[in-house]
Order: structure tokens, then C-alpha cells, then sequence
């Protein structure tokens, strides 16, 4: 067996080695050929959803990066291939893009069972997993080159908690999370900050993600006689269950997580969804620069399409990606190395994104606390609902 | 206690949600002893088509349910008549891959044409709630229970009282006698298509309006909820479907009640079972009725094998070998390591599928007993990875037998919804047991594939250790079916009753195929544990079981060298269509679509 790994090392060297020579020489060429970023996620399945969302983000990025004379000249583009966030899939892929030498950079997936499976692939071939969803607590201990621009939920729960507990006023709260890695994690950090905070849990109730009927478990939530629903969910259950929520009669507040944040979730939730309140990373009038450019820029690009929270993450991983390979030319390990250098990188989600080189992940999420009014998300003006 | 009354009530309502799509279900088993997995689709081309009529074309409620009905109708005809008719004289599995095609096909149509997002479907109803309990119903409450109620009575007037509702229950009794009798048994399955797919089409419809939401993952927890409530009221049995339906809605309900939202379909699952061991033909079943599957097991008809020379086996053998000294892309291997942990569960699959005759559908779990005890022995306990994998594989096989036991009894389509179900009670055991699982996180940083304290990390090595693995339980298997035990248990699968009289024990030789099948399903979950050095309770899903059951017949049931030939087959054309971006699932249901019609007994033929 030694004699076979030894083979497969001096295989593998080759071939890096080979990669290195094409990749130099490209750069010193200034060759014509765009920059590739892999791109593994869901296109089919079902999440595919999510798949169409960041092709959305991504897509409008790249039309801001090459109006701006794109990577030193080069254009920069991406290879999507489709996963159906299924671990058998993604590691394929995986391996298909480790052995591609034009890909300097993947992206993705979009689920932790297929991003973390992929991991020790890339990590051994170095070529650096930028996953932009995976706020899985363990995705960027997978090594080195596994990096996340997704806001990691030890920072968003708190802000949500605070926004309950300390503007709301919320004393007693149920929590209703997706029965996920991200949902779990979500709820376990969210109770603490609340605790902290000074509120009593009164009940939390996870549900699996085709759940459709919530009818039952808001009787739970009733009879634990809570004065604010917590919502650790996606813009659809989400809506689901404000509505339910509505119709079964509880009239407390609900205060959701900023993944719910899409006009989809206004369109599902319909009437249901008035006064709910929203912690969310941006909203569409903020002053800042970088959001109003996205803002604007995406309704150009989509008929008036409102982005929501999935556009916004892949709309920030690309330029980031971008602003990684400006810095680290198209060498793999350069790259790596460009996301321990790159600061301030104009971000939606982050204002400006760093990364913490210890965690490899971006601290200091923004936050913007709104409240729907009249079918619209706006900021909150303080008054109790 | 109120509080009971609002789980009762809600329990009925969601019950209510569920009868729609179990009485179409009901139906077309009771005519052609055929669980449609493409009913669910149907109820998914009915939501959108409602949508297109409600948001596009501003119909009013009725003329929408009529426009909705009458197009679900056709799409049902369009089923029957190309996917369906032309496998009539064929082995009675044929249809249900069928439908699962179809479902594929429908979907991904549905997909490309409305892209994923979920939409709003608003209701056209008033929106006034009555006061019932602690909470409210709503107008569209009363009209689902009616739509459901109401289809139910007219079918049960429709199969009792009318000269074609006579001519479906002889069709469905004895197909053969009631052709010789002058039925013409195509326009009654024509018939009961087309009622069930407008029903199901009017149900998806309806079901959106209540949600306020439509989206393409609803076809396959409609099936599969469906499928419960129609097994439990007694397959192909109307009313009973109905009363099964709202039976499980109130199982589901209680049990959040009792132990919280995350147990609830932990519930619906354990319902199923125990009816299933209880009263196999249902709650509602006569006593005098017959039993809902022939006697004799022509489930799986037999064919001639393909007959592949030894050498060509060894060359194709040989050539897979050294296949990674070649220049070959990591791409390539890697496709093929999925193939060969396919093949491996395929080999398991096939030998209780089609060596036994036990249709199982809940495969994926004996791969996920598999890896969580070889990731956690190897984590929690350093146990070295090589035997850890192989206590895995005996866990699969002892507990994935102890599991299965209690159904030994079923047969045919029985069986394989009991798995269904046991497949999604292991999933569900997973997420909800903490403490030893770690739930819905699941388990990372699992220790990388090893021997004798050399770790296999690169691609040629683990290429090479899931060949061999793979190839060491093939040359078994094949060992063990041309045995005697290999004839006893074929003589099981083609006549039961005939193989007992010979005093052969039928429990004890299908625990021997479980124990081997689950041992070989188990290795192959525990190698991908290892593999992937994360897994949680997504990783072995229904779908796993759906494709590990689609390479089987693909390869030929029971035949050896086709469960590996389809394990490549299945994992490689979805990547040879990559090409095809978002259109490489529907390519891919056509082309199974193709090969159940044009080679239903599989590629190499049933052993």
C-alpha cells in the first residue's frame, strides 16, 4: 500500500507541478482565456431553488467586475455544476475540478452534508473551498483551505436575540427551528444570547424541512403560553408558519431569523406576515454604497426583481472571490494565501469583510432590525407592535 | 384539555390534506395492483396548472377546478397510455419503475417550465374563519373535506352500482377472466387513470391554496404520505383510504402532543408498520376478501439470463483493475468509487429483491447503520478504521434483520412499502437520538479510509480498495446463489407456499438474505463514511433507496454482474449528461423510461 501512495505522490506532484508551470505562464502571457471559478450547488433536487438564487447574485457580480476591466485585464467567469446538494455528486465534482488546472477557486455546495464531504478533496489537492453558505460550526475545521464568507450564527443569534429580547421587550419565547446542522447550531446560540439577556425559553420545537402543517405544534407553542414566537427558518416554512400561526389564533409577536428575509417570504406569507419582525443583514434603504449598487443593480438586471438573502451571499462570495484572485494571480496556493492578506473587501452582508485568519471565517455582520408593513420590509421605528 | 380537542381537530384537517391523495392512490391499486408513484407529480402538474389558471388567467373557483381536473385527466390518459399500457404483458414490476420515471419526467418538466421558487397560490375563497376549539377553520377546510369525502362516496357508488364500476372490480379481481369475459379491460384502466389523475390534479391544487404555496418538492411527501394513508385504510380500498388518511393525520397530531414536532413522522411511519404486521391488508379489509396479491409469485416474472462467458468477465474484471495506472482523470475515478459503493448496495439489494423476491425500498438505511457505527466506533472508540468498517457491516446486517423480521410475513408490494417505511424510521431515529447520533449536526471529522495503519487517501487507492471490496461480495454472492441456498431461495420468491411444503422455513432463509444483504449494504455505508468524513441524517436518504432499487432492475433482479453493470450505468449517465445542466434529471428519466419499456426484465435478464 505504501508503494501505491508513493505513486500516486509522485503522480500528484507531477501533475501539480504541471498545473503551477500552466498557471505562471498564463499569468505572465496576460493570457485572453477568463479566470474560472468552480461552482458546485444545486441546480436540480430539491434545493434547487437555492441553485438559481446564487447563479442570480453571481452573474450580477461578474457584470460589475468585468464593466470594471475585470482581474487585471483577464475576465473572470464560473463553471456551475450541478450537485443536487447530494454528498455522491459533490464529491465527484470535487474531484473534477481538483484536476482541472484552469480552476483557481471553488465555490460551494450548498448543504453541509455534500460541502463537507467534498472538503477532504480539495484539502488535499489544495484547492481552496470557498463555501458561502456553510455556517456548519465544523466546515472551516475540514483545514486550510476551507474558507466562509457565511455569517457565522455565533454572531447573527445574538443580534436576533437582542432585537426579542431588548428592543421588543419580549420576556417568555418559543422557538421554532428547521431541524438542521444550521437550524440546530441557530437555536442552540439564540437561547444562550436570550437567556443572557434575561428571557425565559418557554418551549423549542425543531421540524424537518418538508414539513408543511404546523398546525399542532403551534398548540404546543400556545399552551406553553410564550409572548414572542422565535422563526429559525427559511423564507417558505417560514411562511407557512406565521400563516398557521395566525389562523390557529396566537397573536404574539414573531420575530424571524434573517434567512426568511425575501420578497418570497412576503408573497407566501401574504397578510400573515404583517408585523413580523425580521433580523436581517442589510435592508433596501440603506445609505451604504455597496448595498444600494446591489440593490439597484439587481432589479436592473431582473425586471425589478427584489434580491433576497441567497443573492446577497453569492452576490458577496463572487466579489470576493474576485477581489482573493486579484491578490493571488491564479496560483491555487496563492490563493489561499490572498485570503489571509485580503481586507475590507466591500461586502452587502458585512459592510466590509475580513477574514479572521484563525477561524476562516468574517466577523461583524451587520445589522438592520425591520418589521413588515404593509407588505413591505421596512426599518423598524421602534414602535411596539 | 381543550388542548386535546385542537390536536383532534387539527390532526383531522391535516388527515383532510392527506385523503386527497390517498384515494387516487387507492384507486389505481385496486385496479391494476399498482402503487403510482407518479400520483404525487400529478398533484404537482395540478398546483401549477391552477396557478397558470388563478394568477395568469384570473379564473373563477370552478371554472379553475374543471380547467385543473380536465388537464390533470389528460396528463393521467397521456401516463396510461404510453408509460403504462405498453407494459401490460411484462414482469409485474415494470410499472412501478415505470411510474417512478414518469414522476422523474413530470418533475423536472414542472421544474424547467416554473423554475424552483416556490410561488404563492392564493386562495379564491373568503377569507372568514369559524371558531372551532382553541382555533379557527377556514372555508377551504370544508371544501378539501368535501372534495375528499365527496370522491370517495362517488367512487364507492361508481365501483358498486355501475356497469363500468363492475367492469374495474372484475379487472381488478382477475384481469385475465374478465377479459374473457368481454371487459375491455384497457378502457377501464384508461377510466381509472384518468379519475385519478384529475382527482389527484384538483387535490394538488387545492392543497397549494391551503398553503398559500407551491413548489417541486411536494410530489414525493405527497406520494409518501399518500402511500401510508392508503396502506393503512387497506390498499385499493376507497373509503378506506379515506379513513386512513384521517386516521394518520391524527396519529401525526398526538404525536407532537406527546413528544414534540421532530417525532412526528417518526409516528406516521410506526403506524404503517404495526398495521402492516398486524393486518397486512389493511384496517378496513374484509375477512372474506382476497388476498390483495396472487399466490404464486409471478411479482417478479423470470427471464432468460444473458449469459456473459467467464473470460469476458475476467477481462472486464481485469481491465477496471488497472484501470488507475492509465492516465485516467481523478473525475473518473471518483465516478466509478460512487459506482462501485452503488454496486455494493445494489448486490445487497438484489439478492433480497431478486434472489428472495423482497422488494426493498428502504435500502438506504441499512447504509446508514453502516456508517454511523463505523464513524462512531472509529471516533468515540479509535477502533482502526478497516475493522471498523466491518463492524458496520455486521451492525447492518443484525439490526437491519431484527428491523425487517416483523414483516416476513408480507409480500410483494407490501413488503417494500414496510421498508419505505422502516427506511424512513431509521432516518428519523437518527436525527431525533442525540446522544449517540448528535442528531441533525451529524458526525464530522470521521477518520479517513485506512488498512493495517496506512491510510487511503489517494483516489487510486481508494478506487482500489472499493473494487476489490465490491468484487470479494460479488464472487460470494455468486458462490452463495449457486448453492443450494441460492435454489432455496429462488424456489421462496417463485412459489412460497410450494417452497414451504417442501419444509423449507421461510423466516430463516429470508433472515440468511437480509443478514448478507444488510452486511454488504452496511460495508458499503461505512467505506462512505470514511470517504466523505462527514455525514448527518441526509446523507442515506429515500432517494438512495429509490436509485439502489432502479439499478437492481436496470441490471435484472437477482443477477449478480447487473446489479454492478446498473450501479455504473445510474452513477454514470447523470454525470455523462452533466453537459445538460438542469436538463440531465429529465434526460435521465426518459431513458430509464426507454429501458424499463424496451428491456423490462432488465439489462442482463432476471437470475
Amino acid at each position: 500500500m505504501s508503494n501505491i501512495d508513493r505513486r500516486t505522490l509522485v503522480k500528484g506532484s507531477l501533475a501539480a507541478m504541471m498545473a503551477g508551470a500552466a498557471g505562471s505562464r498564463t499569468a505572465i502571457a496576460q493570457s485572453s482565456e477568463p479566470i474560472l471559478l468552480g461552482v458546485s450547488g444545486p441546480l436540480t433536487g430539491p434545493n434547487a431553488q437555492y441553485g438559481t438564487q446564487w447563479k442570480q447574485g453571481f452573474d450580477l457580480a461578474l457584470d460589475e467586475i468585468q464593466a470594471a476591466g475585470g482581474i487585471n485585464g483577464r475576465k473572470l467567469a464560473y463553471q456551475f455544476e450541478d450537485s443536487q446538494s447530494d454528498p455522491r455528486q459533490s464529491v465527484a465534482i470535487a474531484q473534477k475540478f481538483v484536476s482541472n488546472p484552469a480552476i483557481v477557486l471553488e465555490l460551494g455546495d450548498f448543504s453541509s452534508p455534500a460541502s463537507m464531504a467534498a472538503s477532504p478533496i480539495y484539502q488535499r489537492a489544495g484547492l481552496v473551498q470557498f463555501g458561502f453558505t456553510n455556517s456548519h460550526p465544523d466546515f472551516t475545521k475540514g483545514g486550510d483551505f476551507m474558507w466562509s464568507t457565511s455569517v457565522s450564527q455565533a454572531d447573527e443569534q445574538p443580534l436576533l436575540a437582542s432585537y426579542a429580547v431588548r428592543r421588543l421587550k419580549l420576556k417568555k419565547l418559543a422557538v421554532l427551528h428547521l431541524n438542521t446542522d444550521w437550524g440546530r447550531t441557530s437555536r442552540d446560540y439564540f437561547v444562550n444570547a436570550a437567556k443572557e439577556y434575561g428571557a425565559e425559553i418557554a418551549v423549542t420545537e425543531g421540524y424537518i424541512a418538508e414539513e408543511r402543517d404546523f398546525r399542532s405544534t403551534l398548540v404546543r407553542v400556545r399552551d406553553a403560553n410564550p409572548d414572542g414566537l422565535i422563526l429559525i427558518s427559511y423564507y417558505s416554512d417560514g411562511a407557512l408558519i406565521a400563516r398557521q400561526a395566525r389562523q390557529v389564533g396566537l397573536k404574539q409577536v414573531i420575530c424571524a431569523a434573517s434567512s426568511v428575509y425575501s420578497p418570497k417570504f412576503l408573497e407566501l406569507g401574504g397578510e400573515a406576515v404583517e408585523e413580523v419582525h425580521v433580523g436581517t443583514r442589510y435592508f433596501p434603504e440603506d445609505p451604504r454604497p455597496e448595498v444600494q449598487k446591489f440593490i439597484a443593480g439587481f432589479k436592473k438586471k431582473y425586471n425589478g426583481l427584489e434580491p433576497d438573502a441567497f443573492n446577497a451571499y453569492a452576490y458577496d462570495a463572487m466579489n470576493m472571490a474576485a477581489a482573493v484572485v486579484r491578490i493571488g494571480g491564479t496560483d491555487r496556493k496563492a490563493i489561499r494565501d490572498a485570503f489571509t492578506k485580503v481586507k475590507d473587501v466591500p461586502s452587502v452582508i458585512f459592510g466590509q469583510a475580513t477574514f479572521d485568519v484563525a477561524t476562516r471565517r468574517v466577523k461583524g455582520a451587520m445589522n438592520a432590525e425591520l418589521v413588515v408593513r404593509k407588505g413591505q420590509f421596512a426599518l423598524w421605528d421602534g414602535k411596539p407592535t | 384539555m381543550s388542548s386535546w380537542l385542537d390536536y383532534t381537530i387539527n390532526g383531522l384537517i391535516v388527515g383532510n390534506v392527506y385523503a386527497l391523495v390517498a384515494v387516487g392512490l387507492a384507486l389505481i391499486f385496486g385496479v391494476s395492483r399498482l402503487i403510482n408513484f407518479a400520483q404525487g407529480s400529478i398533484y404537482l402538474v395540478g398546483a401549477y396548472i391552477g396557478w397558470v389558471a388563478v394568477v395568469q388567467l384570473h379564473t373563477p373557483l370552478p371554472l379553475t377546478i374543471i380547467v385543473v381536473a380536465v388537464a390533470a385527466a389528460i396528463v393521467g390518459l397521456i401516463i396510461e397510455r404510453f408509460g403504462l399500457r405498453p407494459l401490460q404483458n411484462s414482469v409485474r414490476i415494470a410499472p412501478l419503475l415505470a411510474t417512478i420515471g414518469i414522476s422523474f419526467v413530470l418533475d423536472q418538466l414542472v421544474m424547467l417550465t416554473f423554475s424552483p421558487n416556490p410561488r404563492a397560490l392564493p386562495s379564491q375563497l373568503p377569507d372568514v374563519r369559524f371558531q372551532v376549539g382553541g382555533g379557527t377553520i377556514g372555508p377551504l377546510d370544508l371544501l378539501i373535506a368535501g372534495v375528499g369525502l365527496t370522491s370517495a362516496l362517488l367512487l364507492f357508488v361508481f365501483l358498486r352500482y355501475s356497469k363500468l364500476g363492475w367492469a374495474v372490480r372484475a379487472a381488478s379481481q382477475d384481469r385475465d377472466a374478465a377479459m374473457q369475459m368481454g371487459v375491455d379491460v384497457n378502457r377501464v384502466n384508461q377510466a381509472v387513470f384518468g379519475i385519478a389523475a384529475a382527482l389527484g390534479g384538483v387535490s394538488g391544487m387545492l392543497v397549494g391554496m391551503y398553503y398559500n404555496q407551491i413548489d417541486t418538492a411536494m410530489s414525493l411527501q405527497a406520494t409518501l404520505k399518500g402511500v401510508v394513508a392508503e396502506v393503512v385504510g387497506g390498499a385499493g380500498n376507497v373509503p378506506g383510504a379515506v379513513i386512513g388518511s384521517l386516521l394518520l393525520g391524527l396519529v401525526e397530531s398526538y404525536g407532537v402532543a406527546v413528544f414534540g414536532t421532530s417525532y412526528r413522522n417518526l409516528f406516521a411511519f410506526l403506524l404503517l408498520v404495526v398495521v402492516l404486521v398486524l393486518r397486512p391488508n389493511g384496517l378496513f379489509a374484509s375477512a372474506r376478501q382476497a388476498p390483495p396479491e396472487p399466490l404464486t409469485g409471478t411479482f417478479i416474472a423470470p427471464s432468460r439470463p444473458v449469459r456473459i462467458p467467464r473470460w469476458a468477465l475476467l477481462v472486464a474484471a481485469a481491465i477496471f483493475a488497472i484501470l488507475p495506472l492509465f492516465p485516467v482523470s481523478f473525475y473518473v475515478l471518483q465516478t466509478l468509487i460512487n459506482a462501485w459503493l452503488l454496486g455494493m448496495l445494489a448486490l445487497s439489494l438484489t439478492l433480497v429483491a431478486g434472489s428472495v423476491g423482497q422488494v426493498s425500498l428502504g435500502h438506504a438505511a441499512l447504509l446508514a447503520i453502516g456508517a454511523y457505527t463505523s464513524a462512531l466506533l472509529s471516533l468515540n472508540f479509535s477502533v482502526p478504521v478497516g475493522f471498523a468498517i466491518i463492524c458496520g457491516g455486521l451492525m447492518s446486517a443484525a439490526l437491519g434483520t431484527a428491523l425487517i423480521s416483523p414483516s416476513f410475513r408480507l409480500r410483494g408490494h407490501y413488503v417494500s412499502i414496510a421498508t419505505l417505511a422502516i427506511g424512513e424510521i431509521v432516518s428519523l431515529v437518527i436525527l431525533n437520538w442525540e446522544s449517540v447520533t448528535r442528531g441533525p449536526i451529524g458526525i464530522s471529522g470521521i477518520p479517513p479510509l485506512s488498512l493495517f495503519g496506512y491510510d487511503l487517501i489517494s483516489p487510486n487507492s481508494i478506487y482500489w480498495f472499493s473494487f476489490v471490496v465490491m468484487v470479494v461480495l460479488a464472487l460470494l454472492q455468486g458462490r452463495l446463489l449457486g448453492s443450494h441456498l441460492g435454489r432455496s431461495f429462488r424456489a421462496i420468491r417463485d412459489d412460497d407456499i410450494a417452497a414451504r411444503a417442501y419444509g423449507l422455513s421461510l423466516n430463516r432463509y429470508k433472515s440468511l438474505a437480509f443478514i448478507f444483504g444488510g452486511f454488504a449494504a452496511g460495508v458499503s455505508g461505512g467505506i462512505a463514511a470514511h470517504l466523505y468524513s462527514y455525514i448527518n441524517h441526509e446523507t442515506f436518504n429515500t432517494q438512495q433507496s429509490i436509485l439502489a432499487l432502479t439499478v437492481v432492475i436496470l441490471g435484472g433482479l437477482g443477477n449478480v454482474v447487473g446489479a454492478i453493470v446498473g450501479a455504473v450505468a445510474l452513477v454514470g449517465l447523470p454525470e455523462v449528461f452533466r453537459i445538460a445542466a438542469e436538463y440531465r434529471i429529465l434526460i435521465y428519466g426518459i431513458v430509464l423510461l426507454l429501458l424499463v419499456r424496451f428491456r423490462p426484465q432488465g439489462l442482463l435478464g432476471t437470475m
